[in-house]
């Protein structure tokens, strides 16, 4: 009895497990396949004959290293944005008091319901006038905007697992509000900031809709805009969406791999109120 | 509570260090939305160029629009579709995943994977799966005999719309699950315990334990869940582009359809208005109920 309880426990993990990660395996593993094993009427579950060559058409074929440099700036240069301005927003609202706090607190908040289709028409007119338009710039800008009033949200948990009994001894100590807050609030509050940072390079990093409006030429595309042409083709190359879905994914991956640990503990210390 | 004689003197500190996020929500945000309002009472075609102001006209043409009201109640519907998909399957996962195991930290940590996946990276997924003649899903239905031929699931009129549900609610529900996991881990193990001295069966620690538990948080979570559904554009985008025949234009497809493809930009406009208005109720009444966010101090 105690085994099959056991048996039971065990499957329906697994089950779950299979159901979260199973799509990634088919993806990864047809990414080696050669095109007519790829496009075979039956499916093989491990490859036959393995090959790189969809890897390698990616580099020959495509724009692929250029468009992975775009989307690599715009998500690193908007996170750092992003960190700077929503670390100092976060600080200001939880931990300082003045008029007002509470307004600017619920209009970061309301960036949530906020639909983002609103803001590219008026956007793109914008960019236009000032010349912007057709550059990466467009969209760091237009990412901090969608990520940065979140993070004050983010860093919430956190924030409040800081004591200020620490800000206020150093204070009596006779440092500067300033310098306490770079160098005590800030180093300890270091989870926190990796959490949002994780967040943040992850939406820029997959941002496809303000991409694909803001950017004209192919030089300055991103990443998933360059592979939505692919996948928008009437003969669709398999391959190449294969091996360049894994390039993609790799990357959020690796972050999530170093920051994860701190934005699962955020994400559900913040929703979860004690 | 104590009074906080250091930090909560000097307002301008606090101010001086909200004020770069302030100024760039101000401009990036706060300024397109009027941008948007005054689109939306002219009569601008193209994008960039002038109109005039035609008052009301728009939202009269909008709202009386059969398109517009069959994208609102597709709307209404998609979002009801995903979040019920996401929570409920996130509550069931989350159940599961609570068991005492091996490697439950780890499984607790990586489980959320597919949350980080690009759109793309999902939308090519969904193609390549769902495809008539390659795809694994019509292999398998066609290999266990329950349809003769595959299926294109993304061209026909009655599956897209749930097809593309499937894979947004696979995409999200394991972003939901870690949350009801680590609501789950808050309770006190001397309820289980008293619970099993008592008798209860497994079904009623479940009814009378964890699901009160957790029915705060279920609140904040179906909230999140909600808005977030309502607003997605690129996974129907990529997938459908809200076809065949309109059935998975939702109303950001809608908004983006009149605005870039028909150059109705004023209608658009009106249409985006439209549905801010209509969350921004929405996300008052439900922060003021399920939320209620205080700021400490």
């Amino acid at each position: 009895m105690k085994y099959v309880k056991s048996f039971f426990k065990y499957l329906s993990v697994i089950l779950v497990l299979m159901l979260a990660l199973g799509p990634m395996y088919w993806i990864l593993v047809n990414s080696f396949k050669p095109t007519p094993e790829l496009v075979s009427a039956t499916p093989t579950f491990w490859p036959r004959t393995w090959t790189l060559e969809h890897y390698v058409n990616l580099f020959k074929q495509v724009n692929f290293v250029q468009y992975f440099l775009n989307s690599l700036w715009v998500a690193l240069i908007a996170t750092v944005i992003s960190i700077i301005l929503g670390a100092l927003g976060a600080y200001s609202i939880y931990r300082c008091r003045y008029p007002g706090r509470n307004l600017f607190f619920g209009l970061f908040l309301s960036i949530y319901i906020f639909p983002r289709v609103l803001l590219l028409i008026p956007l793109y007119v914008t960019f236009s006038k000032i010349g912007l338009i057709d550059t990466i710039w467009t969209l760091v800008i237009v990412n901090v905007t969608v990520v940065a009033p979140f993070s004050v949200w983010l860093l919430r948990a956190f924030f409040s697992s800081v004591p200020r009994e620490l800000e206020e001894a150093a204070l009596v100590d006779g440092a500067s509000r300033l310098q306490v807050l770079y160098k005590i609030f800030l180093p300890i509050s270091a989870p926190g900031l990796g959490a949002l940072g994780l967040n943040s390079f992850l939406l820029c990093w997959t941002e496809y809709m303000f991409a694909a409006i803001f950017i004209l030429s192919d030089a300055n595309k991103t990443l998933p805009v360059g592979m939505a042409y692919f996948l928008e083709q009437y003969f669709i190359d398999w391959g190449l969406l294969m091996s360049s879905s894994v390039l993609i994914a790799l990357p959020a991956i690796i972050v999530f791999a170093i920051a994860g640990r701190y934005f699962v503990e955020g994400l559900t210390a913040g929703a979860v109120k004690e | 509570m104590r009074r906080r004689i250091n930090l909560g003197r000097d307002p301008w500190f606090g101010i001086a260090l909200v004020v770069p996020l302030l100024l760039w929500v101000a401009a990036t945000l706060i300024y397109p939305l009027l941008e948007a309002l005054r689109l939306s009472f002219q009569n601008v075609q193209y994008l960039g160029t002038a109109g005039k102001y035609v008052g009301l006209s728009n939202y009269r043409t909008i709202l009386l629009s059969k398109d517009f009201q069959r994208s609102a109640g597709l709307t209404i519907w998609w979002t009801l579709l995903n979040t019920a998909g996401k929570i409920l399957l996130a509550l069931v996962c989350a159940f599961v995943l609570n068991q005492d195991y091996r490697g439950k930290t780890f499984v607790r940590n990586w489980i959320i994977l597919p949350w980080v996946f690009p759109s793309i990276v999902l939308a090519t997924m969904g193609k390549w799966l769902l495809d008539p003649t390659l795809g694994l899903i019509n292999y398998i239905l066609v290999s266990l005999g329950l349809i003769e031929k595959g299926i294109s699931f993304l061209g026909n009129t009655t599956y897209a719309l749930y097809v593309v549900t499937a894979l947004n609610v696979w995409r999200w529900f394991p972003f939901f699950t870690v949350i009801f996991l680590a609501a789950l881990q808050t309770i006190p193990k001397q309820m289980y315990e008293a619970a099993q001295i008592d008798g209860a069966s497994r079904v009623k620690r479940l009814w009378y334990i964890d699901l009160p538990h957790l029915l705060p948080v279920i609140k904040v979570s179906t909230l999140i869940a909600s808005l977030w559904s309502v607003n997605i554009f690129d996974l129907i985008w990529l997938l459908t582009r809200g076809g065949p025949a309109s059935s998975t234009a939702t109303l950001p497809i809608y908004i983006y359809i009149k605005g870039f493809q028909e150059f109705r930009i004023s209608q658009a406009a009106t249409a985006a208005i439209v549905l801010f208005v209509v969350l921004a109720i929405y996300g008052v009444i439900y922060y003021k109920r399920a939320l209620d966010i205080e700021l400490e101090g």
